[in-house]
């Protein structure tokens, strides 16, 4: 049994400033000390999604308030700390900026060790944060910036099997808020909405459904609903409540549908390679959805996978995922210099060909 | 706070990475690099080379000076990121100290400082009384009766934060965290679609 290892992560890479500190010692289970999150969601509502700009500059007056708050909470002075992690990409590049030389900063002024975590890789270790999961498990990022199947191999060794070639979910999911004049984020009221609402009336497209992979696209779906949208207001000189819960019904079962069809596919896929222990893991705050989270749930006992979902507050950004990879990192020698650089763009599968479309919001790769 | 504290001072509000170190009352090491970008990546690097030329360490600190603008946005947030995560990890103060003040540093008073600030407007700071800067499209109009701050150069500027930090430690008096002067705010407009009405 080794030392216990406790690191302090910083994240900074969207819309929400977190700090966090988990301990670990080998053997035995992570224990997350604090973790703080200050999201910006009043900053942006004005303008209908994250403004870089904004969120760049809240995240560079708060991100050392959020530490002092995280050490606070936990308890532990920055002596006690092993190393600094944080998120050097991908995501909106003026808060990965702000938290990549904040970091820096701590880790010259207390001499410990500097380590970049990609943002995808904080979400994709968390199954091994809550729940142990051991490698090859599948994993299945779904959130306002991603939709990727991947499967993880190590700590640093991911296989992406398909993604998203336009918008990402959670954004399809605030975009129909939008358009809809349903609250920001989209996500919960929409879903919300949906509960009181008739699935089948409205036939809304599942892109991508015939095509074989596990590529999806949500960004006709937003259209065609739009198209619905237009045609009822035009016909009511409004749109009628039930209308409405109606067509969130429909975006939500197309949604749970098409990530459900892709799931099994990449399940397939993923026990074809006879994992030791398989597991299928969710993360990002689209599966925070009641229906999309039974849905996958059936698919992954299909394939006699263990389904992992972890706690919301670890779905959605967060930055004990970035200390929880930062601490895989450490053990495995993974530590960077001040040279480390904040990047946009950083694909966790370097093999895989780049996905082809970009989303509005958030992080790409 | 020692009486003749060491303070390290470093800008990147444009396209440079410059640092200086004061100590002893005197500047012992400054630096300057021209760079339209990586000062992420250069900028402490740098001041690490910088430090340890002068046979200095992070530890030695008293207290961290930063340029917080007017200039580049992301160039600006680079350095009062790294200043507020160094003041934070050394438990030091950190100061922030704008272009337009260092520029003037050392001149009498009154005297106007002027920064271009693109699109036809110009940044402008009356130093000797207490006004804000402002933004102006006419700089000319603006006390011409006073003596003009020479433009900020890099390899000057630095040295200045630092001295300037110094007097204001001196004076004992509050020292708010850093943050950068922006002067317009995000380029960001309301959506454009408006949202449908909704009907019982
Ligand atoms: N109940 C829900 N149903 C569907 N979508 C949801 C629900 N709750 C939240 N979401 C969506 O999840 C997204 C936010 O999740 P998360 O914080 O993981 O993503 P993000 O901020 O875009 O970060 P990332 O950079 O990881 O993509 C929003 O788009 C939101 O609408």
């Amino acid at each position: 049994m080794s030392e216990p290892v406790t690191i302090l992560g910083l994240e900074s890479s969207c819309d929400d400033t977190a700090a966090a500190i988990v301990r670990h010692c080998d053997g035995a289970a992570p224990e997350i000390l604090s973790s703080v999150v200050l999201g910006q969601t009043d900053l942006h509502e004005a303008f209908g999604g994250v403004v870089p700009e904004i969120a760049a500059r809240a995240h560079t007056e708060k991100l050392d308030l959020c530490v002092e708050q995280a050490l606070a909470d936990a308890n532990v002075t920055l002596d006690q700390l092993d190393a600094i992690a944080v998120t050097a990409g991908p995501g909106l590049i003026g808060g990965v900026l702000a938290g990549v030389m904040l970091a820096k900063g701590l880790a010259a002024g207390t001499g410990l060790p500097l380590i970049g975590v990609n943002h995808l890789a904080g979400h994709a270790l968390t199954p091994r944060l809550t729940d142990g999961a051991s490698f090859p498990y599948l994993m299945l990022l779904v959130s306002g910036g991603h939709s990727q199947f991947l499967i993880a191999h190590g700590i640093d060794d991911f296989t992406r099997l398909g993604g998203t070639i336009d918008d990402a979910p959670g954004e399809a999911f605030d975009k129909t808020a939008k358009l809809l004049a349903l609250p920001q984020p989209g996500g919960p009221s929409v879903e919300a909405e949906a509960k009181s609402g008739d699935p089948t009336r409205f036939s809304l497209p599942r892109p991508l459904l015939d095509r074989p992979g596990c590529d999806m696209s949500f960004s006709g779906l937003k259209t065609a609903l739009l198209r619905e949208r237009d045609r009822l207001v035009e016909a009511h000189g409004g749109l009628r409540v039930q209308d409405r819960a109606d067509l969130c019904a429909g975006f939500q079962a197309a949604v749970t549908d098409v990530l459900a069809e892709k799931s099994r596919r990449a399940l397939s896929e993923y026990i074809a390679s006879n994992p030791f222990d398989p597991v299928f893991a969710v993360a990002g705050g689209v599966s925070a959805n009641m229906q999309i989270r039974a849905a996958l749930e059936t698919v992954s006992k299909e394939f006699g996978a263990r389904f992992l979902a972890p706690p919301l507050a670890l779905c959605t950004d967060n930055a004990a995922m970035i200390a929880w990879a930062g601490i895989e990192r450490l053990r495995a020698g993974l530590t960077d210099d001040m040279t480390l650089a904040a990047r946009p763009r950083w694909p966790l599968d370097q093999q895989s060909p780049a996905m082809l479309g970009s989303g509005k919001k958030g992080a790409k790769a | 706070m020692p009486s003749d504290p060491t303070i390290l001072a470093f800008d990147t509000s444009a396209a440079h990475c410059a640092a200086a170190l004061l100590s002893g009352g005197r500047i012992v090491a400054a630096t300057a690099e021209e760079m339209g970008r990586g000062q992420a990546e250069r900028l402490m690097p740098m001041i690490e080379e910088m430090l340890a030329g002068a046979g200095f360490a992070w530890r030695d600190l008293d207290a961290v000076a930063v340029g917080i603008g007017p200039g580049n946005f992301t160039g600006i947030r680079i350095s009062v990121a790294a200043a507020r995560g160094l003041a934070l990890g050394l438990g030091v103060p950190a100061i922030g100290v704008s272009t337009l003040e260092a520029q003037a540093e050392g001149m009498a008073r009154p005297c106007l400082s002027l920064a271009d600030a693109r699109r036809g407007m110009t940044y402008a700071l009356v130093l000797g009384e207490d006004g804000p800067p402002v933004m102006t499209d006419a700089p000319d109009a603006l006390r011409p009766e006073m003596p003009r701050a020479p433009m900020a150069d890099p390899a000057t500027l630095a040295p200045a934060m630092a001295r300037i930090a110094a007097a204001r430690l001196a004076l004992g008096a509050p020292l708010p965290r850093p943050a950068p002067l922006y002067f317009r705010s995000a380029d960001a407009a309301p959506p454009k679609d408006p949202a449908p009405v909704i009907l019982p």
